[in-house]
């Protein structure tokens, strides 16, 4: 029960509404910001939405270590828990250990076909049943046109939905006139939603640029706590 | 004082079994003079190598326990631990890395790097020891040093280079070039004993020259001035030496020696290499925790004037008694100094001071900061730490973990019980995870440790060095039971048969509690003499050693006694003793007991093709994967697995791997046991207690 009104509470629930209610199997989602800004809070934030309801979630690490994801996970889930002023704290966090796997890929240069072929292997053998997989510290400045439509190719497959971050590097400007990140211009048709994370007024805050077929530049009524680097309404 | 300092060196040699780690270390005794003839690992008279000193390892031709041996080189003084290679032997590894301020990783020139080699790699980062690679069987057929260098760097992720070239391979190696003075050398003699320097053969020139370059080129990212020499075409050997050092030091270079200890080739330069390259005990800096300070970290410092600090990291029963072998941190030890043991808080007067040789010794007057040697008739556990009076540091936690597998002994004959209780004592001593008692009702003799391999070992050792013979029960996995709830007592123990009656009642609650017991007295106004309650804490305790679900011991609980009436002639210590017992068995099922069993944190290691079949094998064993790590070629898998599932892993997963992966495991917490489980424990444990009241 407990679980539930948090649900319904959850920011995560008002960035779905915007999204047609949600980013739905075999779709591809990017949070993308300057370093800093808060995109694997949102990422955390997603996974936990999805293990306090029981779902099982993979996140998958292309730069940070294990215990520094971990980190993520305990920071946010200590700050949720706080907010949300859940009782047995203990028991609700044993079982989103339980639903979580991390999974690194450290060498620099890993190929997808063998990310999919790890992911393949823990979702089949390994009975793992996940239907989130939140991908941190993909580099998208290298041409990976193919790879995105590799993943899309694997979500459908398995009926996924895939959550990545995009880390905007270099000088200004990062975004066109209409708030686009421009490294990703060229991956529009694999790429079902992008969210930016911009500051705005000493806060950050979420903008939907991209929503399937519609592109856009609306302002979600969502941002940052800086404190707590929890999801709020405006 | 600072001189010899700077001529110490403490290492160890790490390797996968059978890289021939033992062999290496013979020829190391041989061309220091410390021996004089060479043994064979698994020679079958005259007694096998000599730092294999037990018999166990003779006959398996594997190294369990680290001897410890000193040598000199070039006017140094090396001390050689002979560090356990198998990952299972968790305490011994830890101790032994300790005291090492370096290390020689060996690697076989045909094997390379192996799974094992990872895994002590892992623990050599672990414990930041610098160190150099040795790549040992250039001898042996499909030898390929230079596939070896590449998959130090791949694979071990460090930045390594050859500081040497092979002349010839395979049965037609002859010796080795040496990259930094740019010349040949060749080993001589029945035991390669002569090392005889030449020029470079004009077919390896260019070869050499390209190897040169590329090692230039890595050890010049250490030094400014080496990369300037380069620059201006002025390197001088000296240049090279010290840049080499300063990245092998600070552990981001390894250089790699090559050679076949078997065929007595490259042993020498690797021990000048052991003198250039790896740190003297004042070059690795040292953390001891202050026990009046919550532990606080203290730095030490290698000097030999300081007040001394000093750990036990290994105990030996000797024909003459208990060996300690001590590292000196800090400070000194002479014969006749008066020390002082942090644990025990027991002062001593040193007796006799000695420098082990594997098993001969050598008597000397003292020693200083950064040498390693051993005390006589020291009454120590190993892992204590050594102190001046008025220090009270410690070099380890002194927490230890509690054991969480368990195993019934039982010895054959009379002779062998004898024995056993003897070997017993002494392996309590040498280890603190493992443990024995006498279980009350069974009089079984149990032993407890961390693992089946664990328990294993020390079965093996009983045999062999205690000529134990011992029939041994299943191994048993150690639940534990606890509450979950708060449940009140009122209990009144009566009992009126003639006599001098019985009477006690108490009155309070238990509830859970986080560490394994707590009594609290909140008995106002007298209605329990002050003298009466220790017996109700006493009663208490002996019901918590077996719950009522399954038998096992009770922990995480509070025992709070509010309330109680006595009789002024019938109460007595025992009556109060028999009510609080009787209060928590009226408690304890109210209070929602449950079964808790030891989970286990496994790290497996496989090639990753194979991940899938190591999930799946965790999956079935009621595993939670934590993590997944990958790096291209291998996958370490982080679960966390319930022990009563792990028996006979090793196998299985040998079997789904075609041998290549392999784990570790360690005892990381307990928790409840799912229900279906529970049941089954439960069960068993009735028709157990049926049974034996048939009988």
């Amino acid at each position: 029960m407990v679980k539930k009104t948090l649900s319904a509470r959850s920011p995560i629930k008002i960035l779905e509404r915007n999204i047609s209610g949600g980013l739905g199997s075999g779709n591809l989602a990017v949070f993308a910001s300057r370093k800093g800004a808060g995109k694997t809070a949102c990422l955390v934030q997603i996974a936990l939405d999805r293990l306090l309801e029981e779902k099982p979630v993979i996140h998958v690490s292309y730069s940070s270590r294990v215990d520094y994801i971990i980190s993520w996970y305990e920071e946010i889930f200590k700050n949720l828990a706080t907010r949300d002023k859940l009782k047995s704290v203990m028991e609700i966090h044993d079982r989103v250990i339980r639903n979580r796997v991390i999974m690194n890929f450290r060498q620099e240069g890993m190929k997808t076909e063998q990310v999919l072929k790890s992911l393949e292997a823990l979702l089949g053998p390994g009975n793992f049943k996940a239907r989130t997989i939140i991908v941190d510290g993909f580099n998208f400045y290298l041409p990976c046109f193919e790879d995105l439509i590799l993943f899309k190719k694997f979500a459908s497959d398995h009926q996924l939905e895939f959550w990545f971050s995009c880390s905007l590097k270099g000088e200004d400007p990062l975004f066109d006139e209409e708030g686009f990140p421009i490294v990703l211009k060229d991956y529009l048709q694999a790429i079902d939603v992008i969210i930016t994370l911009k500051h705005d007024d000493g806060r950050v805050k979420l903008n939907l640029i991209k929503d399937r077929n519609r592109m856009m530049s609306k302002k979600l009524r969502l941002q940052l706590d800086p404190q707590t680097l929890l999801l709020a309404g405006v | 004082m600072d001189r010899a300092t700077k001529q110490m060196r403490n290492i160890g040699i790490s390797a996968h079994i059978d890289s021939g780690k033992t062999t290496l270390t013979e020829r190391i005794l041989f061309y220091c003079k410390k021996i004089h003839r060479i043994h064979e690992v698994k020679e079958k008279e005259g007694g096998g190598a000599t730092m294999d000193y037990m018999e166990l390892e003779r006959e398996r031709g594997i190294t369990i326990t680290s001897a410890t041996t000193n040598v000199n080189w070039n006017a140094h003084s090396i001390n050689i631990i002979d560090t356990p290679g198998h990952v299972d032997f968790t305490i011994e590894v830890e101790r032994s890395l300790r005291v090492l301020d370096g290390a020689i990783l060996v690697l076989c020139a045909v094997g390379g790097v192996q799974s094992q080699t990872l895994t002590v790699d892992k623990q050599l980062k672990r414990y930041r020891v610098p160190c150099l690679a040795f790549i040992n069987k250039l001898d042996r057929a499909g030898a390929n040093p230079f596939k070896v260098k590449d998959q130090i760097n791949e694979k071990l992720g460090r930045r390594a280079a050859l500081l040497q070239i092979p002349i010839g391979l395979e049965d037609k190696l002859q010796g080795v070039v040496d990259l930094i003075r740019m010349k040949a050398f060749y080993f001589d003699g029945s035991n390669g004993e002569v090392v005889r320097e030449k020029d470079i053969p004009a077919e390896l020139e260019d070869e050499a020259w390209r190897y040169r370059e590329e090692l230039l080129e890595t050890a010049s990212l250490f030094s400014d001035d080496l990369a300037e020499a380069i620059l201006e075409n002025r390197v001088t050997e000296e240049a090279v030496i010290k840049a080499i050092r300063k990245g092998t030091i600070s552990r981001e270079f390894t250089p790699i020696y090559l050679g076949s200890a078997y065929r007595n080739k490259g042993v020498q330069l690797l021990l000048d290499g052991v003198i250039n390259f790896l740190p003297d005990p004042s070059e690795v800096e040292n953390i001891t925790l202050d026990l009046d300070q919550k532990e606080k970290q203290i730095l030490l410092k290698a000097d030999a004037d300081a007040p001394c600090v000093s750990y036990a990291f290994k105990l030996e029963e000797g024909p003459y008694g208990q060996l300690t072998y001590i590292r000196i941190y800090q400070g000194s030890i002479r014969k006749s100094d008066e020390l002082f043991n942090t644990r025990s808080k027991q002062k001593f007067k040193v007796g006799r001071v000695v420098r082990m040789h594997a098993d001969h010794m050598e008597d000397i007057d003292g020693a200083m900061a950064g040498d390693i040697i051993a005390l006589f008739g020291l009454d120590c556990a190993s892992g204590d730490t050594i102190c001046s009076p008025g220090l009270n540091y410690a070099m380890t936690s002194i927490y230890v973990p509690e054991p969480v597998i368990s195993l019934a002994v039982e010895p054959v004959d009379r002779t062998s019980a004898d024995h056993l209780a003897k070997a017993l004592a002494r392996f309590t001593k040498e280890d603190p995870t493992f443990r024995m008692y006498i279980d009350s009702e069974s009089r079984q003799t149990i032993i407890q440790g961390m693992g089946e391999l664990h328990l294993d070992v020390y079965l093996e050792r009983m045999r062999r060095e205690y000529r134990v013979e011992v029939m041994t029960g299943q191994p048993q996995v150690a639940y534990r039971e606890a509450i979950t709830a708060r449940a009140h007592f009122d209990y009144v123990h009566k009992k009126q048969t003639g006599g001098a009656g019985q009477f006690a009642r108490v009155t309070g609650y238990i509830e859970p509690f986080d560490g394994t017991f707590e009594f609290i007295n909140e008995v106002k106004g007298g209605h329990i003499p002050r003298e009466f309650i220790p017996s109700c804490d006493k009663g208490m305790r002996a019901s918590l050693k077996k719950g009522q679900l399954i038998g096992s011991p009770v922990i995480g609980l509070r025992a709070v006694l509010t309330d109680g009436q006595f009789h002024p002639v019938d109460s007595s210590d025992i009556a109060f003793q028999l009510a609080s017992q009787g209060a928590l068995k009226q408690a304890y099922q109210k209070a929602r007991p449950q079964i808790l069993e030891p989970i286990m944190r496994v790290v497996a290691e496989t090639p990753s093709e194979f991940a899938g079949n190591v999930f799946a094998s965790l999956n079935r064993r009621r595993g939670i994967i934590i993590s997944s790590i990958e790096d291209g070629v291998y996958s370490r898998i982080e679960a966390e697995v319930p022990l009563s599932e792990m028996f006979g892993y090793s196998t299985g997963l040998r079997s789904m791997t075609q041998g290549k992966a392999e784990f570790t495991m360690e005892f990381l917490k307990y928790t409840r046991v799912p229900a279906n489980v529970a049941e089954q424990l439960m069960e068993g444990h009735r028709k157990k207690l049926e049974a034996e009241q048939k009988k």
